[in-house]
């Protein structure tokens, strides 16, 4: 299934790109999704301890799926304010 | 607007309007400004700060801020304002304007509405140095929003 990849700050400088469309396995959840992050985008496995993921605009957990068409957002430790 | 991203300077005055109330006897205001130093105490010159978000989220993230703090105290309004882009030394950031009925919610709000933007708004600062350099400053791991009813 295909979903948008946003990569923000330093994990879109690693990633090469603000944004890409990714394929990633049927009934995948976010564990999963960071593992195969770590194997399509080698560059990003050194930060992946340190980012946070949103599905759809939402920090997800470890077992929320992930479907078709979902928006990922690679979220590194923030600086706001 | 009461709470978002702006790309221009913050109007202070005008978030003042946007949350006055007779009711309200009390406003408070911070304001972060750009620093000329990363670090208070040392650190390197900063000539500016550029400033990105997940802009979709952030500012969901900056509604809900404003609307957990007005329902968790009576009579408060609260107005929250991120910056975006490249700033320079001296230049705001984020605004936060809270009026209460009384001092104490209005103060407590502010300080609170600070500290969630920076643990749960997804927006970052690249610092731009006097040497040239830039680096991404990456601080707070992003954490979710309190259930509601949680304090």
């Amino acid at each position: 299934m295909q979903v948008r990849l946003l990569a923000f700050a330093s994990a879109a400088q690693a990633l090469g790109a603000a944004a890409c469309d990714w394929q990633l396995a049927e009934a995948s959840s976010v564990r999963d999704l960071r593992q195969q992050l770590a194997v399509d985008f080698p560059a990003l496995a050194p930060l992946l301890p340190r980012l946070a993921i949103a599905v759809n605009g939402v920090v997800a957990r470890p077992d929320v799926p992930v479907r078709e068409g979902a928006e990922i957002a690679l979220l590194p430790p923030v600086s706001g304010g | 607007m009461r709470t978002g991203l702006v790309e221009l300077p913050l109007d202070i005055a005008a978030m003042l309007a946007a949350v006055a109330d007779p009711a309200c006897g009390a406003q408070a205001i911070f304001v972060g400004t750009v620093r000329d130093r990363n670090d208070p105490d040392g650190g390197r010159e900063v000539v500016a700060i550029d400033y990105s978000a997940y802009e979709s989220m952030a500012e969901e993230v900056l509604e809900r801020i404003a609307t957990d703090l007005e329902a968790a105290a009576p009579g408060l309004r609260v107005a929250l304002l991120h910056r975006l882009g490249k700033l320079a030394v001296g230049e705001a950031s984020i605004a936060i304007v809270a009026a209460s009925p009384r001092r104490d919610a209005a103060l407590a709000a502010v300080r609170e509405a600070l500290e969630r933007v920076k643990s749960e708004a997804p927006i970052w600062k690249r610092e731009i140095y006097a040497d040239g350099g830039t680096a991404w400053r990456e601080v707070a791991p992003l954490v979710e929003p309190p259930a509601p009813g949680v304090d």
